[in-house]
Order: structure tokens, then C-alpha cells, then sequence
């Protein structure tokens, strides 16, 4: 490994082949079994794969479905991965979508006579706050309390969920009489607009992909991000150091929680323009699988995000042509996360019978190795 | 020696590290029926030693010989196959079992369901005929560190091990649960089984064992019967270095003003044990003050609270009059070379620039407009690379790939280049060759000659002796003794080491 680093001299490109060997190795594995499970379930899985990618990238409508699928996965999944770099588990992305969701929403039922795009970015604003907040909780719990993060994180998303299932069915800001649990309808001027007509694409996805470039360039160029790498790398060293750990770690949750927070308000004033009662079940989890795919690197979660929801749209097209189940597509994705995962530990185990004992050697798969249990 | 009575024998064993030589060519004999003791410091080697033992490690050469037979051990299950029983520092128990469950845990059994009664009828009569009483039922988190410990050693007889290790085992122990212990080793013996009792302390080494094999950086110093040993000839085995280190030569400085001053200082390590009692001590400017002693009788809290990292219980601590509060990330201050470079000083996963400046990325030129400049930060590299002789092709590549000497300049650069008042440094060259050790010498023999107050922590005596121009002695926390640098002797030294006052000739 010490040596192989720059056998690809193509620069940034050739690292990021490099550095993401394990990711591809992973997610093909999980192609190829996902394959297997396929055949087993009675259908030739070359027809199958070649259904999801139509249902992908069929039309443009196809593919702008891919994109609306991707936005809050990369907000999430880039929330998520910052809290990677400096060593903690922000695995609460989940109830930072609700709680962001619930922010917007205050303020995008009034007509409060804002141009569209101050009224948006109000709601944004808002729902960053509020979602900040809540990720303070299980910051400063771990930071200063020394409680684990990965625990408090999802054990406040439940509560994040039944907040919103009292704002959506009993709170004043509730549609009455409604078929389903659901809040007023928003505000025009607060409501993102279509870009692409005949599809439902808003500009959520690109708000994402620009997150991700922000990060990478804030987490690799700036004091902040050098912090950040430090703290995760080694906390011993970046105490000695004289970084203030406690307040690094409280921050990074909070940035993660702000970043989920958006997501969550993109999804409700770009797609739904109510705030309805589980409205993003399971994806702020997703978020996690996409940043640990990602192996925290935020071009990483650009690249996995997209590769989720291609699977998840072409999945759904697969079980229709097909008749494979539509639960395939989340097998999958399991199988291809539990492949990185199990790749990069099987490379490190590897690494670390050739040279035992290198602390160096606790990077990311070991991190993963921890989660995973 | 009738070469029949010897059970154990790990013959020529070497064992590497990236950085680290472990183990340089150990060998250790055990008799039947004796408890060989295994001394050395922390980070000696010894652990290393029994892990390959047990097959948690392989050995990069050497041979094992069981009973006279040579055995290749590759993992813990083939090691209690020989015979080898082994009782952690850190006990191996699972804490919601019971202790018999404990006990019969990885035992192989081709009965479908667990019968408990034969192995807890083995397992009382184990306690009787060891005195370590313990009752089979009980879960072992509620059992006290003491009880755990007599978990472990039962675990190793029932499986009738022929060789027990025990590694550092009266660390956790209580003075009657460590008469307790003596008895039961000696019982174990009394049946031909065999103990190796590995520790850093001399009087319960002299106490329970036959031999004594003195370890020191990877190598075996030497074996002694232990009754022809004392506790000063065991001392100065563990603290002579086989190769004298001279004392160079030095100018007086002028500028002599206290800079490091610490008064009544208390601290607790992290167990909560008190590491410093009522510590005082002054640093000048221009002088080299060597703390001796025995490692981990308060050197790690000592350097902890000087820099901040450590906050004191009560006392004060100045830095030419300032209050140490917070941490102290300013090397052109204080610099710091901690005992521990690649879990502290380092960041193994950075590269070599980002190393260099993990304290003053912040600063000017490193960053301009919120940015952090990677151009300047490698010509930073450049520069110090060159200046400090660092063995390094460039300032972009990882510091895990450098060697110990190399990473341990890495750390020097960074702390030393600005020139900092007050130099702490701590056991500096643990762990480096003999060139990269006079190197290391010659920067702080300079630090001093600019002017610098320099406290230079070491286990070394003889480094300590060839470099200081006052030395204290450590021991428990407490500063036994203060010596001129000039005229100490090693015996005086040893003496304090060990905890004896002896008048100190200034």
C-alpha cells in the first residue's frame, strides 16, 4: 500500500480511483449477489439489471426522478460524513429531517408577503436552526457526558417522528379533517419551483451536489476542516494539539444536523408542500449506508447518493416489468453496504497481519467495523 | 543444569514493530516447579514476549521448546493445547457470565446440552487446593477486581496448564489478596507446574520468584537466581545501559531566571490514583533538569500538567509567571515532546507538512482568506526537512511510513524550531537507535545552550546522568532526592529510584 499510492498518475482521478478500489470491489459483490438472489427468485437477472437501468435512465423524466430520489440522500449522507471525519456517529439524520421539516413549515403555512425566494430561504433558515438545535442534544451529550452518540442520535429521531405525528394530527398547525395525518398547505411563495416541466425536479438535488463540493473543500482546505480530520484521525493528538475536542465534536453534530434539516425542509416545500406524517421514513437512515459507502469523503456521498436512488427508481421499474419483489432494490443496497464494509475489513485485517500493531492503520474500515456491531 | 527439568524455553526470539524492535533476540529458560520472574520497564518487551508465547503474535524468529519439544504456537487455543495458561493485565472475562461459565467457556464439548455439574466439582476442588475462593455461581462484573483476577488463574488450571503466566498481576491486588497470591503460586509450583511472573516491581519479584531475567528495550539484560539478587543489583540492571553515553561538554549561561515553577502540585492519573504529591520543583533558564526514575511513578502527570493537558488537583504552576490554565498548543512557548509520539505527538495519517503544523496551522502564511495554503505548508516542510535531516522524500507523504528516528524529528521540528522558553521533554528517545539518541542529545544540549529551560524526563539513567545539570529523582510521585549533574552516581541514584532516602551529597 505504501508504495502502490500513486501507481495511477492521473491526478485527483487517479486518486480517487485508488482510494475508492474498496467501494467499487464492495458494491459489485453486491451487484453480483443481489444477481444471485434474482436468479433464485426465477427471473434472469441480466434482464432484471438491464430493466433498472432502464427505469433510471429511460426518459428524462426517469432520470429527474433519480435526482429528486438523491437530494435529501445527499444532504443527509454528507451530514453523516462529516461527523465521520471527526470520529463520530451523527447517525441521527433521520429526526433532523423531521424536526428541519417542522421549522419550514412554521414558516411557510402564513402568507407572509415575502418574495418566493426570501420566503424560501426563511424556511431553509429556520428549519436549519431548528434541526441545529436538536443535533446540539446529542452533541453535547457526547461531547461533555460521554454518551454514546450512535444511541442518543436514533433514540431522539423517535422522538423527532411522534413530534411530528402530534404537529400533523393534533397541533394548530394541523389540516383538519384530513384523510390522512397532514399539515396546512404551504404558502405559494414559499413552495420550490419545478425546473423541468412534466417532472416533479426541483432545485433540491443541486442544492446537494453543491453541499458536497462545499464540504470537500471546507473539510480539505480550511483551519475548520483541518480540525475536523485531526480530531478523527487521532483525539489524543488533536488534544495535545490544543484543539478544543468538546466543542469540535458539538459542532460537527450540529453542522450534520443543519444539513439533514435542510434536507428534510427541501422535501417538504420541493415535493410534498405539506408536512405529512412520516414523510421520509427510512431515508435519513439510508443517509448513514450512503455516507459509509462513501467512506466518509464528500465526492464520495455525491457518487452514492446518485447510485442509491438509481437503484431505488430502477428498482421499482424492475419490479414492475420483472416481477421481482420491490424490496430487492433495499436488498441491494443492504448487500452492496455490507460488501464495502466487509471488503475494507477484510483488506485491513489484511494490512494489519503484515504489520501488526500499526496504529495507523485504525482508519475508516475500522471505524465501519465498529458501527457495524 | 539437567536439561530435562526445563518445561519452558523461548529460545532466540525476535519480534519487530514497524519502528520498534519488541524483542532482539530474548531467550528465557523456565525449570520445572520454579517461578521465573520477568522485570523490565513499560514498553520493555515483556508483554510482547508472553503474547507470542500465547500465539497472539508470531515471532519473526525464534524457537519455542514446550517440555523439551519445540512447538510453533499460532493462536491462543493451540497455546493452552501446550500447556500454557496465561492471565492478562486486562482480564479476558466475559462479564455477564458466571464464573464457571467463565471457566468452561471455549472448552470443547460434544454434549448437546451443558451439564455444570462435574466442571463445578472440578472447579471447588480447584479453589480448595489453591485457597482462591470463589463461588462458581456468581455473575463476574459483581465479583471485585481481586476475585476476577482468581477467575482468570482457575480458568488456566482447569485447563491443567503446565506453564501459568501471570502479567502484572498484583497491580490490581490489595496487600492480603497479594499474600494470597504468593500462596497459591507457591502451591502451583509445589505440583511441578511452572510461573512466569512477569512485573516492574523489585520487592515482590525477590519475594515469590527462583530467577530473575531483567528485560530492557527488546533485550534480556541478564539472569540471576534470585536469592544471590538484591534489590540494587536487580536495579541497575534494569537501568544500566550497556553502552555509556559521555558527558559532553558545556558552556555556563548567563541568563539564569526560574522559567517552570511549580508549587504544592497534586494530580491523579487516570485510574484516580494520586500520580503527584506536593510536587515542587524550578526550572531555570539554561539548565538541563533530568527527572530519574522508575517509569510510571508520576513522569506521564508530570508532563501533563506542565502543558495543560492535565489539570492539577490543587497547587500552582507558572511559565515565566503565567498561570498554566489551558492547554498549551504554542511552541514558541513551551515545546513538547510527548513520551508517546505515535499515539500524541503524531497524527500517523497525516502527511509529514500537515504533522509539522498540527499547532500552528492557523497561523500566517498557512492561512490566507480562511484558506488553508498546502504551497506554503510544503515549502514549511522543505525547509525543516532539510534543517532536521528528517529521512523523508517529501512533505506529502503519510508520517506512519517514516521510521521511529525519523518520526520523533518530525515531532522535534515542530516543537523546537520556534525556539520555545520552556523545552519538556519526555523519554525523547525511547525506542531510537543509537544515532538518532546522540542526535536527539545534541538538540537539547543546544536548547539549553540558547538559553532554553529544558526538563528532560527519562528512564535512561545514564542519559539522564550525561545530559543534565541538575538531576531529581521521582519516585511515586514524589521527588526523592536532587543531585548535581555533574557529580551524581549511579549508585545514590538507584538507591532514590527504588524509594530509599539516602542524604543526597550536592
Amino acid at each position: 500500500m505504501r508504495t502502490k499510492q500513486k501507481i495511477i498518475k492521473v491526478p485527483f482521478i487517479g486518486d480517487l480511483i485508488y482510494s475508492s478500489g474498496h467501494t467499487i470491489l464492495g458494491i459489485l459483490l453486491g451487484i453480483f449477489t443481489g444477481g444471485l438472489l434474482i436468479a433464485i427468485s426465477g427471473v434472469n437477472p441480466f434482464l432484471a439489471y438491464a430493466s433498472m437501468f432502464r427505469g433510471a435512465f429511460n426518459s428524462l423524466q426517469s432520470f429527474s426522478n433519480v435526482l429528486v430520489r438523491s437530494s435529501p440522500l445527499l444532504l443527509g449522507g454528507i451530514g453523516v460524513a462529516i461527523g465521520i471525519k471527526s470520529g463520530v456517529w451523527n447517525t441521527g439524520i433521520e429526526g433532523y429531517m423531521y424536526i428541519g421539516a417542522i421549522g419550514a413549515t412554521i414558516v411557510a403555512i402564513p402568507e407572509l408577503g415575502l418574495p418566493p425566494i426570501i420566503h424560501i430561504l426563511l424556511c431553509f433558515i429556520v428549519a436549519m436552526l431548528f434541526a441545529g438545535l436538536w443535533g446540539a442534544i446529542p452533541g453535547y451529550l457526547r461531547a461533555y457526558k460521554g454518551v454514546n452518540e450512535v444511541t442518543a442520535t436514533i433514540m431522539l429521531s423517535y422522538v423527532a417522528i411522534y413530534f411530528t405525528n402530534w404537529i400533523v394530527s393534533g397541533s394548530p398547525l394541523a389540516q383538519e379533517g384530513a384523510y390522512f395525518p397532514m399539515s396546512l398547505p404551504f404558502a405559494e411563495s414559499s413552495l420550490l419551483s419545478i425546473l423541468m416541466k412534466g417532472t416533479s425536479l426541483h432545485p433540491g438535488p443541486f442544492i446537494g451536489l453543491l453541499m458536497c463540493i462545499i464540504f470537500h473543500i471546507i473539510l480539505k482546505y480550511t483551519p475548520f476542516g483541518f480540525r475536523t480530520r485531526m480530531l478523527g484521525y487521532n483525539p489524543f493528538a488533536a488534544q495535545y494539539a490544543g484543539i478544543n475536542s468538546k466543542k469540535q465534536i458539538v459542532m460537527t453534530m450540529v453542522i450534520g444536523a443543519m444539513l439533514g434539516g435542510l434536507g428534510g425542509a427541501i422535501e417538504v416545500l420541493g415535493l410534498k408542500h405539506r408536512l405529512y406524517m412520516e414523510f421520509v421514513t427510512g431515508v435519513g437512515y439510508e443517509s448513514v449506508a450512503v455516507a459509509l459507502v462513501a467512506g466518509g469523503e464528500p465526492i464520495g456521498v455525491m457518487l452514492s447518493a446518485l447510485f442509491f436512488s438509481i437503484l431505488k427508481v430502477g428498482g421499482a421499474t424492475m419490479s414492475i416489468e420483472t416481477g421481482v419483489s420491490s424490496s430487492m432494490a433495499s436488498i441491494i443496497i443492504a448487500l452492496c453496504v455490507l460488501f464495502v464494509i466487509g471488503v475494507g475489513v477484510a483488506d485491513s485485517k489484511r494490512l494489519k497481519k503484515r504489520d501488526e500493531k500499526d496504529p495507523g492503520k485504525k482508519t475508516l474500515s475500522f471505524k465501519m467495523e465498529e458501527a457495524v456491531k | 543444569m539437567n536439561e530435562n527439568s526445563i518445561l519452558l524455553k523461548m529460545q532466540d526470539i525476535s519480534k519487530s514493530f514497524p519502528g520498534v524492535l519488541a524483542n532482539d533476540h530474548v531467550t528465557i529458560e523456565c525449570e520445572k516447579g520454579h517461578v521465573l520472574g520477568l522485570l523490565g520497564e513499560n514498553g520493555a518487551g515483556k508483554t510482547t514476549l508472553m503474547n507470542i508465547l500465547y500465539g497472539l503474535y508470531q515471532p519473526d524468529q525464534g524457537k519455542i521448546f514446550v517440555d523439551g519439544k519445540q512447538v510453533v504456537i499460532n493462536s491462543p487455543s493451540e497455546a493452552i493445547n501446550h500447556g500454557i495458561g496465561m492471565v492478562h493485565q486486562h482480564f479476558k472475562l466475559v462479564d455477564t457470565l458466571s464464573v464457571i461459565e467463565n471457566v468452561i467457556l471455549g472448552i470443547p464439548t460434544n454434549k448437546a446440552v451443558l451439564d455444570f455439574g462435574p466442571a463445578k466439582k472440578k472447579l471447588e476442588k480447584l479453589c480448595k487446593e489453591y485457597e482462591l475462593f470463589v463461588d462458581p455461581e456468581e455473575i463476574v462484573w459483581r465479583l471485585p477486581v481481586g476475585k476476577q483476577q482468581w477467575v482468570e488463574i482457575l480458568k488456566a488450571l482447569y485447563r491443567d496448564c503446565k506453564v501459568l503466566v501471570l502479567d502484572e498481576p498484583t497491580a490490581v491486588l490489595t496487600p492480603s489478596e497479594s499474600d494470597q497470591l504468593c500462596r497459591a503460586i507457591r502451591k502451583i509450583t509445589e505440583q511441578g507446574r511452572s510461573v512466569v511472573f512477569i512485573s516492574h516491581k523489585l520487592r515482590e519479584v525477590i519475594e515469590i520468584t527462583d530467577k530473575v531475567t531483567v528485560i530492557r528495550d527488546g533485550k534480556v539484560i541478564g539472569t540471576v537466581n534470585t536469592k544471590e539478587a538484591t534489590q540494587s543489583i536487580l536495579a541497575e540492571m534494569m537501568v544500566g545501559r550497556p553502552v555509556t553515553i559521555e558527558r559532553k561538554a558545556r558552556p555556563t549561561v548567563k541568563e539564569h531566571s526560574a522559567v517552570l515553577v511549580m508549587k504544592n502540585v497534586n494530580a491523579f492519573d487516570d485510574r484516580g490514583v494520586q500520580a503527584l504529591k506536593d510536587f515542587n520543583l524550578t526550572v531555570h533558564a539554561g539548565e538541563i533538569v533530568g527527572v530519574a526514575g522508575v517509569d510510571g511513578n508520576g513522569q506521564r502527570e508530570l508532563s501533563e500538567c506542565i502543558t495543560g493537558l492535565r489539570k492539577p488537583s490543587s497547587g500552582s504552576i507558572t511559565i515565566q509567571d503565567k498561570q498554566v490554565t489551558n492547554v498549551i498548543a504554542d511552541p514558541s512557548f513551551v515545546g513538547f515532546i510527548p513520551e508517546d509520539r505515535q499515539k500524541t505527538g503524531l497524527v500517523l495519517d497525516f502527511t509529514v507538512a500537515e504533522n509539522l503544523l498540527i499547532k500552528d496551522y492557523k497561523e500566517k502564511p498557512y492561512v490566507k482568506n480562511g484558506f488553508l495554503q498546502y504551497s506554503e505548508m510544503k515549502k514549511h516542510a522543505e525547509h525543516m526537512i532539510k534543517k532536521y535531516n528528517i529521512k523523508s522524500p517529501s512533505g506529502d507523504i503519510k508520517v506512519k511510513t517514516l521510521s521511529g528516528g525519523n518520526q520523533q524529528k518530525v515531532v522535534i521540528a515542530r516543537e523546537l524550531d520556534a525556539q520555545p522558553v520552556l523545552d519538556v521533554a519526555s523519554h525523547p528517545t525511547r525506542g531510537l537507535d543509537l544515532g538518532a539518541v546522540s542526535n536527539v542529545h545534541d538538540i537539547l544540549l543546544n536548547e539549553r545552550n540558547r538559553g532554553a529551560a529544558v526538563l528532560f524526563i527519562s528512564a535512561e539513567l545514564q542519559e539522564v546522568m550525561a545530559l543534565s545539570d541538575r538531576i531529581v529523582v521521582l519516585y511515586s510521585g514524589q521527588i526523592m532526592g536532587e543531585l548535581n549533574g555533574e557529580t551524581a552516581d549511579q549508585f545514590t541514584i538507584g538507591q532514590m529510584m527504588l524509594g530509599q532516602t539516602t542524604e543526597a551529597k550536592k
